[in-house]
């Protein structure tokens, strides 16, 4: 039976970052004494050691050498282990080697000094050689576990990356076919081409609405694979946001006749431009209105109120619907979030409509939230701040 | 008076095609004529002298933009619109700037491309008369 990728990767991580014979270890001290003990201690663990016998000489050697470790003498003639400890993560950021200082005394003030500067650990003088082995074990498999937990992350954003692609590449070659099949069977419909049976015209037009629905849910998919994959840009522009909600309630309106709701929109006063992406916000706001339609039985009124905040402008929609089930509330926006709630009239929904919105609103500074009404039905509310972005 | 007659389906897929016709012919265009790439798009073009091209942009052989810059070449004043399936700000840039009257997406609800498309006919037929 082929090893799943779970498993190839788990008994790479076991092997590898058991594995710490090889590894290179500097050993920094003025005293040649504690350096040939150390070297006497380690060794036979197996490590490539290379010894100093300054700060100054152990920063020089350390580009060729490349260790994984440095073991620092604190008191040091020139710069002490401190300071080239400082020194070390000053050129190499969190790519320097682990320190673990050598100290001669328990002096806790010196400890800590030794932690804030960089260092993970410190061994005693004199050395006791089950306890430095010990220590310095642990921390190279601390240290190359989490070099492997990053190629780990490495891998696994590019797989994810991988999927994205995919996810958008199918979406893409799904879109226009389907949307040929929905147009053709409306010009099935409409008699362009010869009448229909009214058998005939119910399965045009089964045709017609299955099509629609898939053509939403690829342009959703794609929305979401855009934003995955982090080329979702805004293209802002001073809007006014009422022009879009008008735009947005007589397009919902249109198509929700056969429902027989209605879409009462109170423009309010005039309010000033802002900075949106009408496009993306356009989106939101046709998402929430349709939402509202989907979810409100036939023959509802649906209000749309915007206002003039100080420093917003604030979207609201109420719709009659069930509302939002207080358990399900926090899978509202997410990713295939769909609720236990059903929609009305057979219409569909894969539930990444609300999770779109919110990456759109919020990548305009924005928020959007639900609140259930006391008197029934559900009020979304988006607020755009004016931003001079 | 229409002065769209005659138009030419420049697309390597057949689907699209079939349901551009229908479309332009809800329009009132009586003569569709395909092609299905860029080159066979210029030699159609040539032969059958159309009032408008529909061209797609990704095709084998010759893409869109490289039969939109052929095309006007031949003919400076052609009306020629882009149809794409995502729209680049790199392809619109590139189909305006060669001369396209338009670039439209192909999944444009038939509607709403009847009604674009009948705009920039109307247009066109205002420049000219």
């Amino acid at each position: 039976m082929p090893e799943t990728t779970d498993q190839r990767l788990l008994a790479e991580a076991e092997s590898s970052w058991l594995q710490t014979r090889g590894r290179k270890i500097l050993l920094v001290d003025d005293e040649r004494l504690n350096r040939s003990i150390l070297r006497k201690i380690l060794e036979p663990e197996g490590y490539v050691l290379e010894e100093a016998d300054s700060a100054e000489a152990a920063l020089a050697q350390y580009d060729s050498f490349a260790p994984d470790l440095v073991l620092f003498d604190v008191l040091l003639p020139g710069m002490n282990g401190f300071d080239a400890c400082r020194e070390l993560h000053r050129r190499y950021g969190e790519q320097a080697a682990t320190v673990v200082f050598i100290t001669a005394k328990q002096d806790s003030g010196a400890i800590v000094e030794g932690f804030n500067a960089g260092g993970v650990d410190y061994v005693l003088k004199p050395f006791r050689q089950k306890e430095v082995v010990a220590r310095i074990h642990t921390h190279l498999q601390i240290r190359l576990l989490f070099a492997h937990q990053l190629t780990l992350v490495t891998q696994l954003s590019r797989a994810n990356a991988a999927k994205t692609r995919f996810l958008s590449m199918a979406a893409h070659d799904l879109r226009n076919p389907l949307a040929t099949i929905r147009g053709l069977s409306e010009f099935l419909l409409d008699g362009t081409v010869g009448p229909l049976t009214p058998e005939q015209a119910e399965l045009v037009e089964l045709i017609h609405n299955t099509s629609q629905g898939m053509v939403t849910l690829v342009n959703d998919l794609l929305d979401l694979a855009t934003i995955e994959s982090g080329e979702f840009k805004l293209d802002s522009a001073p809007t006014r946001l009422a022009d879009l909600v008008g735009q947005s309630v007589n397009l919902t309106a249109m198509a929700s006749t056969r429902k027989r709701t209605r879409i009462e929109f109170e423009r309010g006063p005039d309010a000033p431009l802002i900075r949106v992406d009408a496009t993306k916000a356009r989106q939101v706001i046709d998402n929430l209105l349709s939402n509202a339609v989907k979810y409100s039985p036939p023959g509802s009124t649906i209000r749309v109120a915007l206002e003039v905040g100080t420093n917003s402008q604030i979207l609201r929609v109420f719709d009659q619907g069930p509302g939002i089930p207080e358990q399900e509330r926090d899978r509202l926006f997410t990713d295939f979030g769909r609720l236990s709630t059903r929609t009305t009239g057979g219409e569909q929904s894969i539930g990444l409509g609300l999770a779109i919105c919110r990456k759109i609103v919020e990548s305009h500074h924005g928020t959007i939230e639900a609140v259930n009404q006391l008197d029934g039905g559900c009020e979304f509310c988006v607020t755009f701040p004016n931003l001079i972005t | 008076m229409n002065l769209f007659e005659k138009a030419l389906i420049v697309d390597d897929e057949y689907h699209i095609r079939k349901y551009m016709g229908l479309v332009l012919r809800s329009m009132g265009v009586t003569t569709i004529c395909e092609a299905s790439n860029g080159a066979e798009g210029v030699v159609a073009y040539l032969s059958e002298q159309p009032d408008l091209v529909l061209l797609d942009v990704n095709m084998p052989v010759m893409d869109g933009i490289e039969a939109l810059l052929e095309i006007r070449s031949l003919n400076a004043e052609a009306s020629i619109v882009m149809l794409t399936s995502i729209a680049t700000r790199n392809t619109i840039e590139q189909a305006v700037d060669g001369g396209a009257l338009h670039y439209i997406r192909k999944d444009t609800p038939r509607d709403e491309l009847i009604a674009l498309l009948s705009g920039l006919l109307m247009e066109k037929n205002q420049a000219v008369s």
